[in-house]
């Protein structure tokens, strides 16, 4: 099916459009960072091979406002990733399908308050 | 055409019961790793720090079923992406053979790195 094709019945099927559509964008938006970032942190982690000094210089160097901005904003991509998939896979149970904003929210809802937690952690390393 | 768009599993059964499968996996383990390296860890982190939690083996689990649950999950997300703008016959058997290749190696990868604090 082309990507025409595929836009056209999307809309047909009331898909592509509105809160579902976003979340969706949103999801695989997220989802592709994650993927980036999978490699990067294993890649990281493995300098430990290296010895602890070559380690801890890394997490010396990561330990600056800028990136522990940029990595509460990871952890912002996982709770929105993680609770859209939670939202996600209850559709599949079919649980929610006809209040699936109402179920979109409630999800926002648990990942801001988590989101929070962390942020509170993170707020001295930051300002 | 309907039915098309709506079949999440057009990937193939097996694909789709394992992002189900892998993505319950992650949620749980990825909690346990998260507040434990972020609410509950040195800070900055340290090789030390990152040993002495490694040294549990309900902790080792948990980060090496992550490591395995959510490699197949990012790989799996990306041929579902790859697929949604269209790839099949050979081509598609070749990505799913490169996505195998690398999936086991960055394992075997994730784990050699970890075994430093193991041995």
């Amino acid at each position: 099916m082309s990507a025409k094709d595929r836009e056209t019945a999307n809309v047909g099927a009331g898909l592509w459009k509105g809160l579902g559509m976003w979340a969706w964008v949103l999801f695989r938006v997220s989802g592709l960072i994650l993927v980036g970032y999978l490699f990067v942190h294993v890649w990281v982690i493995s300098q430990g091979r290296a010895g602890a000094e070559t380690l801890d210089d890394l997490f010396d160097f990561f330990h600056n406002p800028v990136l522990v901005f940029l990595e509460l904003m990871l952890v912002a991509a996982v709770l929105y990733h993680a609770l859209n998939g939670v939202r996600i896979v209850l559709m599949d149970l079919g649980i929610g399908i006809r209040q699936h904003k109402t179920v979109f929210w409630a999800c926002m809802l648990v990942a801001a308050v988590t989101l929070a937690v962390f942020t509170w952690q993170a707020f001295p390393y930051i300002f | 055409m309907r039915q098309e768009v709506l079949a999440r599993n057009a990937g193939g059964m097996w694909p789709w019961l394992g992002q189900r499968v892998t993505a319950v996996l992650v949620m749980v383990t990825i909690m346990v790793h998260l507040v434990l390296t972020h609410l509950f860890a040195s800070i900055p982190l340290t090789f030390d720090d990152i040993g002495d939690r490694l040294a549990s083996g309900a902790v080792l689990v948990n980060d090496v079923v992550l490591l395995f649950a959510v490699l197949f999950h990012g790989l799996n997300g990306v041929r579902m992406v790859v697929l949604d703008w269209g790839l099949s016959g050979s081509g598609r058997r070749v990505f799913d053979g490169v996505l195998w290749l690398v999936g086991i190696a960055a394992s075997i990868y994730g784990i050699w790195a970890l075994w430093v604090w193991v041995s």
